[in-house]
């Protein structure tokens, strides 16, 4: 895969780097202030645009207010947002315009490089990766008694749901068979009233909206 | 006719006004005379003892010309006096030296007089004055001269009160400073305090983490070759410990300044925290998000108010809705946190002792807080609710 990166800090930016690279993936451009975004993006065009929150001039969310903008300009681009710490409005406004190709974690995550480069694929190839701690965030708040319904296992697959993998990779993480989890997956549906929906970035969204209603 | 009536009854106000201000003058009479008494036998040991007492006495009576006169005037007249306490010598010295016990003997004299005086004046005044409006308005139809005359004599008897109680403004400039003196010592104390948590966080946490990570990427290293399956699951374990290090300082980093306040600004984040209170909360912002931005430390202390309070009407209120304002105005921020719950939230506030967990001592914290910014906390949470949090926090834009 071609990439695009902005990150100001070196050493991440270094790290990003040599990890890309030695999964086989090409740096295709890196920026390291929030301006230099879009144009580096129009100019590459990767095949995804992994982007750091806070960057220079401001050290504000350059990096989210670029991300947002290269949702707009490039609808088919697919955004990997990274954070030293996350925030569920940050979530919302990306996913405001659809959960496709959307992915917004905690830098504390590429430390399991094998379970992140599984979300830059996913996120890649159009799926959605949500950072467990928003997942977590909303679960929490939502207190009401269809939850209280679920039993653990069927909570354990939602959270998995709503961070956006799908079956197989669900059955994995759990130790449990694909067929199983396709079981939970219909009780949880029930259990919430929500109607059926397909693996990706659609059941994401139904997901989310419940969590988030 | 109403308009004559509205004159006499104010003219009969005003000498109401001028009989309770000869009442205080009578007081003031006994005052006077009790203080320089004591004060004659403070000299010769006897009397010290009695005489902060005395000027206590004098100081109620002050106030109670004071109210007296806000109350004619409309405006307030503020006092300010040094605290009497400690040892009697302590006391005694505060009370002759504090310049309020002058003003105050100087006004009990003058009020003695004027008090009487403007009262014989006014009963002199309202048999000819009936007489003269009654010909002037009865026959002349002009306007009533006379009997104004009473009420401006009652203005004036405030008006001399007024200038005679206002502290100087060397005392109002010390009761500033003794409030700023205890404000700043507070201010300090908190930041000391923020520091020594902020310190334990860190070595508790993040730290204790690091160290344990580093040993297990030793013990890692020295398995290495003997013994891989170990090693790796040494690894394992060193990567579980990074990333409680991780979270623990992104705890520790929101607790100092939460970084959406950085990104966002004060409307922002307060929006977010009302998006994931779990409350449905109607945020107003006025204009809080235009123009410059409040300085860190007060965006901080707004934050955790609305934060706290938002928290306490989640779990405490029983209410789903709650209302979080912001204003600006020169110098100025207002914050309301408003909930249509049970209320009965100012004894949890006050007392810190109610089931509340946190409830308490987090209002504690808010208040300290918002007091080392020379800011106030307002809460009024009648039983049945609703209750009210409005805070005010000084600030230059």
């Amino acid at each position: 895969m071609r990439v695009v990166m902005a990150e100001d800090n070196a050493l991440l930016r270094e790290g990003l780097i040599l990890l890309m690279t030695s999964a086989g993936h090409e740096v295709a451009g890196v920026a390291a202030t929030g301006p230099e975004v879009l144009p580096l993006l129009l100019e590459h065009r990767p095949d995804i645009a992994i982007l750091d929150v806070r960057m220079p001039p401001g050290f504000r969310d350059e990096g989210l207010r670029a991300a947002l903008e290269a949702r707009k300009e490039l609808p088919e681009l697919p955004v990997l947002v990274l954070s030293q710490y996350v925030e569920e409005t940050y979530a919302a406004e990306l996913l405001a315009g659809g959960a496709r190709g959307v992915g917004y974690l905690l830098k504390d995550r590429i430390g399991r490089v094998d379970e992140f480069l599984d979300a830059l694929e996913r996120v890649a190839a159009g799926g959605t990766a949500l950072d467990p701690e928003v997942v977590t965030e909303l679960m929490a708040r939502r207190r009401d008694d269809p939850l209280d319904a679920l039993t653990p296992r069927e909570r354990e697959v939602l959270e998995l749901m709503a961070q956006g993998l799908d079956n197989a990779t669900i059955a994995t993480s759990l130790v449990i068979t694909e067929r199983s989890v396709h079981k939970h997956i219909g009780n949880v549906f029930a259990k919430l009233g929500l109607p059926p929906s397909d693996s990706g970035h659609r059941r994401v969204l139904a997901v989310l909206a419940y969590l988030n209603a | 006719m109403t308009d004559v009536r509205k004159t006499v009854r104010q003219a009969w106000k005003a000498s109401l006004h001028l009989l309770t201000g000869a009442g205080v003058s009578l007081l003031c009479h006994l005052m006077v005379g009790v203080v320089l008494f004591t004060a004659v036998l403070t000299a010769t040991v006897i009397g010290a003892g009695v005489l902060p007492e005395a000027v206590l006495t004098l100081r109620r009576l002050a106030g109670l010309e004071r109210r007296r006169t806000a109350a004619w005037t409309g405006e307030p007249v503020p006092e300010a006096y040094e605290p009497l306490t400690g040892t009697l010598t302590e006391r005694v010295r505060a009370a002759v030296g504090d310049p309020g016990t002058h003003r105050d003997l100087i006004w009990g004299a003058a009020q003695l007089l004027y008090g009487m005086v403007l009262l014989y004046a006014a009963m002199i005044l309202w048999a000819p004055a009936l007489l003269v409006d009654g010909f002037w308005y009865g026959m002349a139809g002009r306007e009533p001269v006379a009997l104004p005359l009473i009420t401006r004599l009652a203005d004036l008897q405030a008006r001399l009160s007024r200038t005679l109680l206002l502290p100087s403004p060397r005392a109002r400039l010390a009761e500033r400073i003794e409030q700023l003196t205890v404000t700043r010592a507070d201010a300090v104390a908190a930041q000391g305090a923020e520091l020594r948590r902020i310190e334990r966080d860190l070595h508790d946490g993040a730290q204790a983490h690091l160290v344990a990570l580093s040993m297990r990427l030793g013990l890692a290293r020295r398995a290495y070759d003997k013994d891989p399956t170990t090693a790796l699951r040494l690894l394992e374990q060193a990567q579980d410990q990074a990333e409680s290090a991780l979270t623990e300082l992104r705890h520790v980093v929101r607790g100092i300044h939460p970084p959406i306040l950085t990104d966002r600004g004060l409307a922002g984040a307060v929006r977010a925290l009302a998006a994931g209170s779990g409350l449905d909360v109607t945020v107003d912002t006025g204009g809080a998000e235009d123009g410059p931005r409040a300085p860190a430390a007060v965006e901080a202390a707004a934050y955790f108010v609305v934060a706290e309070t938002l928290t306490n009407a989640a779990k405490h209120s029983g209410s789903d809705r709650a209302e979080v304002r912001l204003r600006r105005g020169p110098g100025r921020l207002w914050i309301s946190v408003r909930d249509e719950g049970r209320g009965g939230a100012t004894e949890s506030g006050a007392g810190a002792k109610t089931g509340s967990a946190g409830g308490g001592s987090g209002m504690l914290g808010m208040r300290r807080r918002v007091a080392a910014l020379d800011g106030t906390v307002q809460v009024t949470s009648p039983s049945g609710g609703p209750t009210v949090i409005e805070v005010e926090l000084p600030c230059a834009w």
